[in-house]
């Protein structure tokens, strides 16, 4: 038989007896066997084996765990990130708008702020803030007069052109005119802070207590009042020159005031009311030697008295 | 070809049943056709690693030849033509009862020139006769791993053999 035909068949292990009997017989057959014998030696190593599952497992987590999430989560990144720059576009310019609220002469009003917080506002005043994260940020920017009662919550700031007031839930009025700022706490506690020429200026206000920067001057007083008297439509002053008088009456009522011969720098103590010019103007003018004039164009003419 | 799916690899108990079953095989198979250099159990891993990645795509059907082609890829992807040695050791004949210095010093060197003769063999013929030989895996089997025919494998088998023989001829040991 072919020497060939029998190797094939051995190494199929397909001999059948006769032929393995064949193959025994041929020139080199042991070399054969010992060909596949020595093949043995060359057994894959049985030391370094494949590690069993657990550890497998624990390798593949160490590499995998990164990977495996991103691959979901692509798709989610993509949209979330359209979504953000939307959202950054609509906002940017559509929502960080503040809320403004003004009053003009004669004119008082009242806001309620998202934190429940309120604001009266007095005259010829406005407040600016911004309505989105506002129980997070209460910060709110006023020009003129406003009453505040602060609802408990993060630090409630009044930004004024002359100076910052913070509070923490209380009540206070905020005074900011021509070189006339004034807080005073009405309830619970205020921090003032501002600055006088260069100089910084902080103080906490507690319940009746007030700071008044008139004029760089600083004057500190008692309150015994439980709200600030615009509220109930009155103005009081103690020992305020004219010119901030006649202004709060000019915001009150609406009017043009010119003066004639009038030193607007003397002191006045009293007060008046909103209901009524001529008793306003009489009860300013009498304690100050003045008189006043009412043209019939509707303006005030005050006049210091001849004598 | 319709393939449904029939069972969903990506379970961890039916994924673990895989990687018991084929992964020594999967690893000799790299050492005998690429030798120690490239470390064929880690490549191996992670070709199981690749395997669960794409767990949801591969049925329980396909993963040994997934496991087989992708980890020879690997392998190829780093190895550049590098020499193959495979390591041989001594091990017990039964047909030889006793060993003097000197058959023992032939034995040493018919085992280095087969060692040579190993490392020069076609890949495929190589890992198709040790794996035959020396693994005891069936043709059938083989052809499965290889993704070829059982012909082609009894082929390989011979053509391995033939050069085996051709080359050890002087090495006669009587």
């Amino acid at each position: 038989m072919d020497q060939d035909y029998l190797i094939k068949k051995w190494l199929n292990n397909d001999l059948s007896e006769a032929e393995m009997e064949a193959f025994k017989l041929l020139d080199d057959h042991e070399l054969y066997l010992d060909i596949i014998d020595a093949a043995q030696a060359f057994k894959a190593s049985n030391d370094e084996v494949m590690p069993d599952f657990n550890t497998f497992k624990q390798r593949y987590q160490k590499l995998n765990k990164p990977v495996k999430k991103l691959h979901w989560m692509n798709p989610l990144l993509k949209i979330a990130a359209i979504l953000v720059i939307v959202l950054g576009v609509y906002f940017t310019f559509f929502n960080s708008a503040k809320i403004t609220v003004e009053t003009l002469a004669n004119q008082k009003t009242s806001v309620e702020l998202p934190d429940a917080s309120s604001v009266m506002l007095n005259a010829l005043s406005s407040i600016k803030y911004q309505k989105r994260n506002w129980d997070n940020n209460r910060t709110l920017q006023l020009n003129g007069e406003a009453y505040f009662k602060v609802a408990k919550g993060s630090t409630f700031d009044v930004l004024t052109e002359e100076g910052l007031v913070s509070v923490v839930g209380t009540e206070f009025n905020v005074k900011q005119r021509d070189n006339y700022f004034e807080v005073i706490c009405f309830e619970g506690s205020v921090e003032v802070s501002l600055k006088v020429d260069t100089r910084d200026f902080e103080t906490i206000l507690i319940k009746g207590e007030s700071v008044l920067f008139l004029n760089s001057n600083l004057t500190e007083r008692t309150i015994s009042t439980l709200e600030p008297d615009w509220i109930s439509n009155r103005s009081i002053f103690s020992g305020i020159p004219l010119y901030e008088v006649f202004d709060e009456l000019m915001r009150q009522f609406a009017i043009d005031i010119s003066f004639n011969d009038v030193n607007l720098e003397r002191l006045f103590t009293g007060g008046f009311s909103h209901d009524s010019l001529e008793n306003a103007l009489t009860a300013i003018v009498q304690p100050m030697n003045l008189t006043y004039e009412l043209t019939p164009s509707k303006q005030v003419i005050i006049h210091g008295k001849k004598n | 070809m319709e393939e449904k799916p029939i069972q969903n690899i990506c379970k961890e108990s039916i994924f673990e049943q895989i990687y018991n079953e084929h992964s020594k095989d999967l690893r000799n198979f790299l050492y005998y056709k690429y030798g120690d250099h490239c470390n064929p159990n880690d490549k191996a891993q992670d070709a199981f690693v690749k395997l669960w990645n794409n767990c949801s795509k591969i049925s329980f059907a396909k993963a040994k030849s997934f496991l087989f082609t992708v980890a020879n890829n690997m392998m190829l992807n780093e190895i550049k033509h590098q020499k193959v040695v495979l390591k041989h050791r001594q091990i017990q004949t039964k047909q030889y009862t006793y060993e003097t210095p000197e058959f023992i010093l032939e034995k040493d060197q018919f085992l280095e020139r087969y060692q040579e003769v190993l490392g020069n063999l076609k890949e495929e013929q190589r890992v198709a006769f040790l794996l035959n030989k020396v693994e005891g895996k069936k043709h059938e089997e083989i052809a499965e791993m290889l993704g070829i025919t059982r012909k082609v494998v009894e082929y390989r088998i011979y053509s391995a053999f033939n050069k085996l023989k051709s080359e050890l001829e002087g090495f006669k040991i009587k």
